[in-house]
């Protein structure tokens, strides 16, 4: 398990380094230099401060130099300072002279994105598991037709139309739910339950956004793994030994069709952190991904580009943690690849 | 081709593509007013025998805007995909013929792209270029092509050493003519299914660009920068919001229902079910 574990963080780097190269290529793309977008963005930026940026990102040395020094400070996970919001840092939380301790943007955005896609990850699992063993059970009667119906849509839906549509029913038509921001007005004067609840209620209609999709791709896949192992032997030979039907599908056929879901959760994390972009923007929640826009529309370049190196970090821990409790759940694949 | 239609799905998605391809196609013919052309006396009014879908903030037609956006959102697809395919033909073709350490680099290569948050990738070169019809479809195609490499790769590994590549080789076929004489006509169905799958996600992401005004730029129309009007107006007129995102739906759902349709009628084992 250790050199396992050993060997796939290994693997890690080269990839981090390919992406490292992406980044700095985009970083590249735009037209004159960093500095004239900062002063296009900024008209009283003086040329001493553009020299001193240009020194920050080392413009004035060779191109291959400058990515071994911008590989240098991801290694340091120094993402340097925003343009756009006063000189905060980009990442982590720094300390001035004083004592004074300002929080990182990325800080501040990642649990929140992280919160609403792990709520969502539990809706999806809770909603789409038994959607999809039911769809299998009744293949081709019309709970399945009625499921695949809902799949298709699912599919189908973009997401920031359904938002809209949901923030007008529940929102403006009838005030059942909050449809901006994680807190109401006062919030900090309430008690910690009422707290709790009034945050719960902003989070009702993102996580089902980001939820969406994700129902109709693992209800489908559910039922496609259920029907798959109910073809295999070992279920005939449960079946055959007179098991009941109850203990067949949900502690022989269900355990192992669910196997493959680990996995395509891991696969899932890219999708799921640049979705939140389009449910955070639209319901103003201070995520990565509304970070990530707004950064976009300033052409902030130190926020874009440690969102795109963070993002991607976090997704090989993601698919990491999936091969890692792959194995651990599957004996077969310990053995093979341990 | 008679199995393909016996899937009543497949048949829907084809009549809601064509159809909405035909309507595209002759937009000029049919759109009642020009989709660009403001009336200040027509400003946000409801759907009527007038304007069939309404009118916008600046008085156009939402009819017309509607038949001259699905020209953009069928064009972004059909270019992005094909951007992506190609790409991921020559990759996966070279990887899967060649293996060794091409193979490992292309392969890679992908891993690399695959841990990228697409959209933010996306997002993150529309910032840096400027936001244009072209840019949008050449950026999806760059960040789409991952799929098709493995697929392609895939395929060719699995018919590589099959007997006729094997007697090809034999009667001294060169490589260009092994790869695109044999194996890959022999790859193409789930090649076009996977173009078709992909046409409806990327036209997914060209309308969430529009809509969050890194797309299609104004006066153009696309679904997505209707929707972002939409998005002022819901209050006062929800017709504004409703078509446009009837439409994605409508698009994505045919290209989804006939991609899925084709794959199973070509591919008898995920028929089985």
């Amino acid at each position: 398990m250790a050199s396992y574990l050993l060997k796939r963080i290994l693997w890690m780097m080269p990839l981090l380094l390919g992406i490292s190269l992406i980044s700095f290529f985009i970083m590249h793309l735009a037209p004159g230099d960093i500095t004239t977008s900062e002063a296009s963005f900024n008209p009283k930026a003086s040329e001493e401060s553009r020299q001193k940026l240009r020194a920050l990102y080392n413009l004035d040395k060779p191109v291959i130099v400058q990515y071994g020094l911008w590989v240098k400070r991801l290694a340091k996970l120094d993402f340097g300072t925003s343009f756009a919001s006063h000189q905060r840092p980009v990442f982590w939380q720094t300390t001035d002279k004083d004592g004074n301790v300002t929080l990182g943007m990325i800080q501040e955005a990642l649990p929140i994105t992280l919160l609403i896609n792990v709520l969502s990850l539990l809706l999806i699992i809770g909603i789409a598991l038994p959607l999809g063993v039911i769809s299998a059970l009744k293949q081709n009667q019309w709970p399945d037709r009625g499921i695949t119906m809902f799949v298709f849509l699912g599919f189908a839906i973009p997401g920031f139309w359904l938002a809209l549509m949901l923030m007008y029913w529940t929102g403006v038509q009838h005030s059942w739910l909050p449809i901006s921001g994680l807190e109401s007005m006062g919030h900090e004067n309430l008690t910690w339950p009422a707290q709790i609840w009034d945050t719960l209620q902003h989070l009702v209609l993102p996580v089902f956004i980001s939820a969406i999709t994700g129902l109709a791709g693992i209800s489908l896949f559910v039922r496609n793994g259920m029907l798959d192992v109910l073809h295999q032997d070992y279920i005939t030979t449960a079946r055959a030994k007179g098991l009941n039907e109850n203990k067949i599908i949900y502690g022989h056929a269900l355990r192992n069709a669910l196997l493959p879901l680990i996995t395509i959760f891991g696969l899932s994390i890219p999708g799921l952190i640049g979705g939140s972009v389009i449910a955070e923007s639209i319901f103003a929640i201070p995520g990565m991904g509304k970070l990530f826009y707004d950064a976009v529309l300033m052409r902030d370049f130190p926020v874009i580009m440690g969102i795109l190196t963070i993002g991607a970090i976090l997704t090989m821990l993601g698919n990491l943690l999936a091969d890692v409790s792959y194995a651990w759940a599957d004996p077969r694949v310990r053995r093979g690849a341990m | 081709m008679k199995l393909v239609w016996q899937n009543p799905l497949t048949l829907i998605g084809f009549i809601i593509i064509s159809s909405i391809l035909l309507l595209a196609a002759i937009a000029p013919l049919i759109a009642p007013y020009d989709p660009n052309a403001i009336d200040v006396k027509a400003i946000l009014l409801g759907p009527s025998q007038l304007h069939l879908m309404g009118t916008d903030g600046l008085g156009r037609d939402v009819f017309s805007r509607m038949l001259y956006g699905a020209r953009i959102s069928l064009m972004v697809g059909f270019v992005a995909v094909g951007i992506a395919t190609l790409i991921g033909i020559v990759l996966g073709a070279i990887a899967g013929f060649y293996r060794g350490w091409v193979d490992t680099v292309i392969m890679r290569t992908v891993d690399v792209m695959l841990s990228i948050p697409t959209f933010f990738l996306i997002l993150a070169v529309i910032a840096f270029l400027s936001p244009s019809i072209w840019n949008i479809m050449i950026v999806i195609g760059l960040t789409s092509w991952m799929g098709v490499t493995r697929l392609v790769r895939a395929e060719f590994l699995s018919l590589r050493n099959r007997e006729f590549v094997l007697a090809a080789q034999a009667l001294g076929a060169k490589d260009f003519r092994l790869i695109f004489g044999h194996l890959l006509p022999n790859s193409l169905t789930p090649i076009i299914v996977s173009s078709i799958l992909g046409i409806a996600s990327a036209v997914l992401v060209e309308s969430g660009l529009s809509f969050l005004g890194l797309g299609v730029q104004a006066p153009q129309a696309s679904w997505g920068n209707i929707l972002t009007d939409g998005k002022e107006y819901i209050q006062f007129a929800w017709w504004l919001s409703l078509f446009p995102g009837l439409a994605i739906l409508l698009t994505v759902l045919g290209y989804n229902l006939l991609g899925d349709g084709l794959r199973d009628a070509y591919n008898p084992r995920s028929n089985q079910h």
